[in-house]
């Protein structure tokens, strides 16, 4: 009994050392593998953790003659202004709504069209079809400004022309409060969805066919072969994309946004990032700038942790 | 294990790539100045302290004449005088406009990274001082006084007005170059004369006229092409609130821009959405939106969009710059659409209380500043010296280019084209990166450069066209409301919040998204104290007080 007991602390140790050694020589075993990672690690440290030492003059009245290290403290006065500042609620609301709903319509979207592509057995159609969604994506949002104008302008607009022939009145969905978030979230879908299919498809194509034909061969339907071997199949990677963008939740697209919203909107458009452009970066507020993007990473960063935790009890699914 | 070899050499040699092409930037101006001075030390192999000194590097940002020409190219030959002539290695960074230009500056300027000199850019429309007071107030700009006596031409053309001095002008020391005012009062409200023709009107001369007409124009085709493809105004927004190109409405209540400077007294300074007449003139406004006889796309336009729309002919009233309505560049896509169309411009309507201003005459100019770091690395002197040789022995090249090659001059001094390649000539499109600083640098407003700018000249229609006599005169010679002292007024500390909320208010009651009654603009005015209004007047009277400029 005593041996057992004092032979247990003794062997923790030796564990330890045991695990450290272990470590040490597969690593040395993985050296290339490691090697191999040094740019991407020295890409993290240099962009990544690098600027994060700057992240102080959240903290701080920065005065760029002092420098980030010699401006002075203020504690947490510019988080205080952000979270009093008279706009607060709706901008968070904004941000939030427009977040969630590119999300929540966004991804199941591009799954189906994944989906779509990949059981299609027309090869040509399929490359069309994908050249033709890919596309928008590479088109600025300042391109895309003019392409809606031109569809959705109330005067000369494609959209309200065709509302106009059927007797309808024409809408200013630009400068409309009832339209405006609609406009910014079909828009995204239809600039991005078909970008977004890419990492679906991508893991479409790594199910192995065995199983499509095993079922086939059972006699199941087309759609319960999506049900039960591609959907199940892609999941980790939409658990994957959905916990990613649950880290980025209060950005919900400074560029889009930037772009399309105009005054008559601000009520229903303007977001976190627009009001940190006025007010920080054109006011010269670099410091309540920095804090409020540092508020947007923590809240990111919680909120991930949490929906990995959900993920990883209902799905069985982890990032980490 | 081989290929593991082969993996890891091929690895180094990619990473080393990598590392070499990160340093870069520091290998070139180390080594680029030992080689300099060395080509013209070597011939002579004169002894050292006689060898010219080495080049400096001067880095300048400033914006572009004309935005969609781009810069010069690497080859121009000023670059070459530049260098050989003044010692100056010079870097020309062309900046955008307005927000754009001001968040790349304000991010160099939080790196305390402004370059040497620079122009100092804004999203207001006068805007730019109070940037330089920030700049000012974070030790970032130096104080130019030095700088007069070392470029004596150009001071006595470029900085001889006093009261832009003084307006840049912090603790004694000035600390701002102001370029000399573009062309004042230089805007105005023009109509569609075809238009009132055709449909047998006469130019509105109130505000109930103007609507008559604007739904005239919406309504009865003016262009006679059988479709209802017309608007009677266009515009867009620039400026606080619903901006200055709705000035002939808010000019016949007297209630013009933010500030009431009509009423302006030592005891009051108030914003003008307090005068009861600012209500009057937004009933205007709600009332043509509302018979929508403005094109409904305004408040999404840009300036470009709204400048594309007129020449299509989509409306038939407009506030616009007399250069930018009937320069011959500007106004050729209109005279091809519409050869017999033409604008004639028009006088301020008359308010119902006999009041008629015109716009708000609040001398815009240019503000140039040298950074505190371009000073400490004593490159002060070499600025002044370029500045000047711009003023002097470069001021043709600069502002026209080549004589004999891209102009003439005359024997009075004044510029012409007599001769020259249509395609060499200073104004053709092909010679705009080569003159991108003449706005900026070179041009102080003399007869000689506004007849070169702004010259008669005759359409492919046979239109004749005088952009100084018919528009530009015709708009100086209007009521305008001096506003100099604007400028001195410093945005205030919930600037976002105060700005959106102002002009979201007088957006939504324009364009009904709100309903506008005394009530709910009372509520709006209220709202506006909330966002701390009445501070914000008291700390502009208080500062206008101290510059004596309310009297």
């Amino acid at each position: 009994m005593t041996t057992k007991v004092l032979a247990l602390p003794s062997k923790v140790p030796a564990a330890e050392k045991l695990s450290i050694k272990k470590l040490l020589r597969t690593m040395w075993r993985q050296r290339w593998l490691y090697f191999l990672m040094t740019p991407t690690l020295i890409y993290f440290v240099v962009f990544k953790y690098g600027p994060l030492w700057n992240a102080q003059i959240a903290f701080k009245d920065f005065k760029p003659l002092l420098g980030v290290w010699g401006s002075p403290w203020v504690g947490f006065e510019h988080f205080g202004t952000f979270i009093n500042s008279f706009y607060f609620t709706e901008l968070m609301a904004n941000t939030i709504i427009f977040s969630v709903a590119k999300l929540v319509l966004g991804l199941p979207l591009a799954v189906i069209v994944a989906i779509a592509l990949h059981e299609t057995w027309l090869l040509r159609f399929r490359t069309l079809v994908q050249t033709a969604i890919y596309l928008p994506h590479f088109l600025s949002w300042v391109i895309m400004f003019g392409v809606m104008l031109v569809i959705l302008s109330p005067g000369n607009g494609l959209l309200n022309a065709i509302i106009e022939r059927f007797g309808g009145e024409p809408i200013a969905f630009l400068t409309s409060p009832k339209y405006f978030r609609w406009v910014v979230i079909l828009s995204d879908i239809w600039k991005e969805t078909g970008w977004g299919t890419i990492l679906y498809l991508a893991a479409l194509l790594a199910i192995s066919p065995d199983l499509y034909e095993a079922a086939a061969v059972d006699g199941a339907t087309p759609l319960q072969r999506i049900w039960y071997i591609s959907l199940p199949g892609i999941l980790p990677v939409i658990v994957l994309v959905t916990l990613l963008r649950m880290g980025h939740i209060l950005e919900a697209g400074f560029n889009q946004i930037f772009v399309l919203y105009s005054i008559p909107v601000y009520s229903v458009g303007d977001i976190i990032d627009t009001w940190v452009y006025r007010q920080g970066v054109l006011n010269f507020q670099f410091s309540l700038a920095t804090a409020v993007g540092f508020f947007k990473g923590v809240i990111g960063l919680v909120l991930i942790t949490i929906s990995n935790r959900v993920a990883k009890r209902l799905a069985q699914q982890s990032i980490y | 294990m081989k290929s593991w070899k082969m993996i890891f050499v091929v690895f180094v040699l990619v990473l080393s790539q990598i590392l070499a092409a990160c340093g870069a930037p520091a290998t070139p101006t180390e080594v680029a100045p030992p080689e300099a001075p060395e080509a013209p030390a070597e011939p002579t192999k004169a002894p050292e302290p006689t060898t010219p000194p080495e080049p400096v590097d001067i880095t300048m940002w400033l914006q572009a004449t004309v935005t969609e020409a781009g810069p010069p190219p690497d080859d121009w030959i000023a670059y070459d005088i530049i260098r050989e002539e003044l010692g100056i290695n010079l870097e020309y960074v062309i900046i955008p406009p307005a927000g754009d230009g001001e968040a790349k500056l304000n991010a160099a300027a939080a790196a305390n990274d402004l370059p040497d000199f620079f122009q100092v850019t804004s999203t207001n429309r006068g805007g730019e001082r109070d940037n330089l007071v920030n700049y000012y107030e974070l030790g970032l700009v130096a104080p130019v006084d030095d700088m007069f006596a070392m470029m004596p031409e150009r001071t006595k053309n470029h900085y001889n007005n006093q009261n832009l001095l003084d307006l840049l002008t912090f603790d004694g020391a000035v600390y701002g170059l102001p370029a000399p005012p573009s062309i004042p009062k230089r805007e105005g409200f023009v109509i569609r004369q075809d238009w009132l023709d055709a449909l047998d009107l006469e130019a509105p001369t109130t505000p109930e006229e103007l609507l008559a007409v604007a739904k005239a124009f919406t309504e009865q085709d003016p262009d006679g092409n059988g479709k209802n493809d017309t608007y009677g105004i266009g515009a867009f927004i620039e400026g606080p609130g619903v901006g200055r190109r709705f000035n002939f409405v808010f000019g016949a209540y007297g209630v013009l821009d933010v500030w009431n400077f009509v009423d302006a007294s030592p005891d009051k300074f108030e914003l003008n959405v307090r005068d009861p007449q600012y209500y009057e003139a937004m009933q205007v406004m709600v009332a043509l939106n509302e018979a929508g006889v403005v094109d409904p796309d305004w408040p999404t336009l840009s300036k470009d969009e709204f400048r594309a729309r007129w020449k299509q002919g989509r409306f038939g009233i407009m506030w616009e710059d007399f250069a930018a309505l009937s320069n011959k560049s500007n106004y050729e896509p209109f005279d091809t659409n519409f050869p017999d169309g033409s604008w004639t411009p028009l006088p301020a309507l008359i308010g119902p209380g006999g009041e008629a201003y015109y716009g708000l005459d609040d001398a815009q100019f240019n503000v140039f500043a040298v950074s505190q770091r371009a000073v400490d690395e004593g490159k002060m002197e070499a600025i002044a010296r370029l500045l000047e040789w711009i003023a002097t022995d470069g001021y043709y090249l600069l502002g026209f280019g080549e004589e004999g090659v891209n102009f003439n001059l005359d024997e009075k001094g004044f510029i012409n084209i007599d001769g020259i390649d249509e395609a060499q000539a200073y104004s053709a499109p092909e010679r705009q990166p080569f003159t991108q600083m003449r706005n900026q640098l070179v041009f102080y407003n003399t007869l000689a450069e506004i007849s070169a700018r702004y010259p008669n000249y005759t359409t492919e229609g046979g239109r004749e066209m005088t952009p100084i006599d018919t528009y530009l005169s015709f708009f100086q010679s209007q009521n305008w409301v001096p506003a100099f002292a604007k400028l001195l007024i410093q945005p205030p500390a919930n600037a976002a919040d105060f700005e959106r909320f102002y002009n979201e208010g007088i957006i939504q009651f324009v364009l009904g998204q709100k309903e506008l009654t005394p009530e709910s603009w009372a509520e709006f005015l209220a709202g506006l104290d909330g966002q701390g209004a009445k501070e914000y007047e008291a700390a502009a009277q208080q500062v206008l007080s101290d510059a004596g400029l309310l009297k």
